[in-house]
């Protein structure tokens, strides 16, 4: 397989999956703040910039963070690197540069999803509210996987999607865990008394809430929520699961035997999956859960670079 | 809304029309699809012209533009109403071109060899040594198999006064074209499919794997280890549809000039698993963008040291390197002559009448009078640098008078040809009426015979009048039936 064409595959599934995650939060959020007082409007949307480690790049642009503002900024701005219409737009050209490798079915998903985004009125849909509009990218994106899943070759160029879909996934929700975790511990004491509300919230963002009620006995508690969210090995979108999926589809190319390695994302991925799978949560927040999950978002960040380095760069030869 | 007597009314308009020999008479080929569209609900031909337009745009072959800073999609507009040729004709058309075909492979090969015809005169040297796509790096090279016109789109149109098929220009460098060829037929046939019923329409879809075989044939290590690859110049070239498209139909490899990497002479691609040596590449970039060390030096879409690789023989290239010269718009004035001297044979396709502007008579000729011809830059292509002079103003006409004063040996001109007409659907005023058309074949060489699809594309020019049928000029196409008889 071409290298170029395992990049644009990573990349491929890296940006339908951040395009995803972005709905998915902008929806849980807008909705549960529809039920709150607005005390604590300005703290619920700030999070959503810093995890999408947008900052700078939003107050250049708005005054106020408000629904409105951040709906626009990360659904729909052009100027947003990682606006949900700037991934799916971005995810369909990785596909149209390799539009041979993948089935004729994928191209066609992810082409009518690009239409499909850009045929919404972003004036329209700020009036709304986002769930018409989040709810189209959400479902869009799990057909284009489960288009995926039924007809393509489950062969290396699958695994390097199985790899960026992971990858992207076990980045978004140790963000999502690590923002809100800091936002709703440490605000003012109103905020404290809505956590129940804000922790369901979270839940169903990641779609883990039902799966949460299954194994827990209420109330909901927030380091519960942390240890399903990290630590869970079956719940697909947990940091544990993602890693090991990470690690799995590296494995499968690359053929290393179980317990050994063969390039370095290998073996930072074997690390991570043995810490997940031997840590508890109780030793987590002993050692502090923000320095763990920056550990692992920085790991993360080295697997992907490295994998970049193994498959997809090649040094000029002289 | 279309009226429901679809050709109701329908005007011939003076020219010859494929599907009518007079209003209301239609011919021998058209008269089953003719009876068929009579019999249509009102309704049903906008409704699946909307269906046929779905169906393109979901699919992604579109092309792009980017004048609006946002990068547009548009169609290429796909008319819905097919242009039918009986069986007769067009062995006449595939005789003619295959005659073609051979005799401009044979001049490819003598130019850049032995160059005989110059010794017998029978082409001006300074012609050829002026052409702008003549390319003097690779006289001496040895093709693989002696073949340089792997594949050729040969434009023909019909004259109105003559009724015959002629031909308005060859292309032999990267012709593209022939996935729409392969798109419209499956298109059409699910949009349409009861007009095929009783009609025996010759089956294109044999184009990919007859291509490929021929590919195969070139690979310096044997076929059995060819590893053959398209090189595309990227998403952004207005034909990347077609290379992916193209590229996946044949099971090979799409790759990019950065993909690919020469050491020691030997072409690679860069894997995942390391270099894998490269044996055929079927090129849809320009000579002048192919080796940044041999041609232009700031070209990033190629890759530096090709050349020397195919010099060497350790890759083959299709189509070869320098067959410009033989598409030269004037050059083509010499095509009959190198039928009958290299084969020894009457050309069976008309050529149109040509001034030569290098030539001090035809110069003088075609400067009194332009606002009867066509004026054509010879290297160009796509419609560009094109003057129809009736269709012209003063101004312009004489701006173009002094273009061709300046530089004589870029200019050729011709007679205004009065292409026939189908009849075709006008989105602006909404009804049925005749549109001007050409037919460009795709002819493919394996060193032995010709092989051609049954048809070609038929681009139509979709604005009223309008003689200029290119997709950058607002041109469209049209499903093309061969019929194994004549009606």
């Amino acid at each position: 397989m071409l290298s170029r064409i395992a990049e644009s595959l990573f990349w491929l599934a890296r940006y339908i999956e951040r395009a995803e995650g972005t709905a998915r939060i902008l929806d849980v959020n807008y909705h549960m703040l529809l039920e709150q007082s607005q005390h604590s409007y300005h703290l619920r949307w700030e999070p959503l910039i810093v995890m999408a480690g947008e900052e700078d790049r939003f107050r250049k642009l708005y005054g106020e963070v408000n629904a409105a503002n951040v709906f626009e900024f990360l659904a729909f701005r052009p100027d947003n690197p990682s606006s949900i219409l700037q991934c799916i737009s971005k995810a369909r050209e990785n596909a149209r540069t390799i539009r041979d490798r993948i089935s004729r079915e994928m191209w066609e998903d992810i082409n009518g999803l690009f239409h499909l985004a850009n045929s919404f009125v972003p004036r329209d849909e700020i009036a709304a509210g986002p769930h018409r509009f989040c709810d189209k990218i959400k479902f869009g994106a799990h057909r284009f996987h489960g288009v995926t899943d039924s007809t393509l070759p489950h062969d290396e160029g699958w695994h390097f999607l199985r790899v960026g879909w992971s990858l992207e996934r076990a980045e978004m929700t140790a963000r999502l865990v690590d923002v809100q975790y800091h936002n709703l511990l440490d605000g003012p004491p109103a905020a404290n008394a809505l956590d129940n509300h804000q922790w369901m919230a979270v839940l169903r963002s990641v779609g883990a809430y039902e799966a949460y009620h299954r194994q827990y006995h209420p109330p909901i508690e927030p380091e519960k929520v942390a240890e399903m969210l990290i630590l869970n090995p079956q719940h697909p979108h947990s940091i544990r699961f993602s890693a090991t999926e990470v690690q799995a589809g590296l494995r499968a190319v690359s053929g290393s035997m179980f317990g050994t390695y063969t390039n370095e994302a290998e073996r930072i991925a074997g690390r991570l999956v043995e810490r997940l799978s031997y840590d508890r949560i109780s030793d987590i927040f002993q050692q502090g859960l923000h320095g763990y999950l920056s550990d692992v978002l920085r790991m993360c960040g080295s697997i992907g670079e490295d994998i970049a380095r193994t498959y997809f760069y090649y040094a000029v030869v002289a | 809304m279309v009226r429901p007597g679809l050709f109701e009314g329908y005007d011939t308009g003076g020219f010859y029309d494929e599907m009518f020999a007079a209003p209301g008479q239609p011919r021998l080929s058209y008269a089953k699809l003719v009876q068929k569209f009579a019999t249509l609900a009102p309704g049903h031909f906008e409704e699946r012209r909307k269906l046929a337009d779905l169906s393109f745009l979901i699919q992604g072959i579109t092309f792009t533009v980017y004048s609006d800073g946002r990068g547009t999609e548009r169609l290429f507009p796909f008319d819905l109403i097919p242009r039918i040729i009986p069986n007769s004709e067009w062995q006449h058309i595939e005789r003619g071109l295959s005659q073609r075909v051979m005799a401009l492979n044979l001049f490819l090969h003598d130019i850049y060899g032995a160059q005989r015809i110059l010794q017998d005169k029978r082409i001006p040297r300074s012609l050829v040594y002026s052409c702008p796509h003549f390319r003097r790096e690779v006289i001496g090279v040895e093709v693989a198999r002696g073949i340089h016109t792997h594949i050729c789109g040969i434009d023909l149109v019909r004259d109105s006064k003559t009724r015959e098929f002629c031909v308005l220009e060859d292309n032999v460098r990267t012709p593209s074209g022939v996935s729409y060829v392969l798109e419209n037929r499956i298109v059409m046939t699910r949009t349409f499919p009861d007009a095929f019923e009783d009609l025996e329409v010759l089956p294109v879809n044999h184009y990919p794997s007859e291509l490929s075989r021929i590919l195969r044939s070139l690979s310096p290590r044997g076929e059995s280890e060819a590893q053959i690859v398209l090189l595309t110049p990227g998403i952004y070239n207005s034909a990347y549809f077609e290379h992916s498209f193209l590229a996946q139909q044949m099971g090979i490899e799409l790759v990019e000039g950065r993909d690919l990497i020469v050491d020691g002479g030997v072409v690679y691609m860069k894997t995942i698993r390391g270099l894998t040596r490269v044996d055929v590449i079927y090129r849809r970039v320009d000579d002048e963008f192919l080796d940044s060390l041999t041609f232009r030096a700031d070209s990033v879409l190629g890759v530096p040291g090709l050349m020397g690789a195919y010099r060497a023989g350790n890759v083959a290239l299709a189509n070869a390197v320098g067959n410009g010269v033989a598409d030269d718009k004037a050059i083509y004035a010499y095509v009959p002559e190198f039928i009958r001297y290299y084969l020894g044979e009457e050309p069976v396709l008309r050529s149109i009448e040509t001034y030569i502007c290098a030539k001090p008579d035809d110069l003088a000729y075609v400067l009194d009078h332009l606002p009867q011809l066509v004026v054509k830059a010879v290297g160009e292509s796509g419609g560009y640098g094109m003057l129809i002079g009736p269709a012209s103003e003063r101004k312009r006409i004489a701006e173009f008078g002094e273009r061709i004063r300046a530089n004589p040996r870029n200019y050729i001109a011709q007679p205004v040809v009065p292409l026939s007409r189908v009849p075709s659907y006008d989105e602006a005023e909404q009804c049925i009426a005749g549109r001007h058309v050409d037919l460009r074949p795709y002819c493919l060489y394996d060193g032995d015979k010709v092989t051609i699809v049954p048809g070609g594309l038929t681009r139509v020019a979709l604005q009223k009048n309008s003689l200029v049928v290119n997709s950058s000029q607002g041109g469209g196409s049209k499903d093309t039936w061969v019929l194994r008889g004549e009606g």
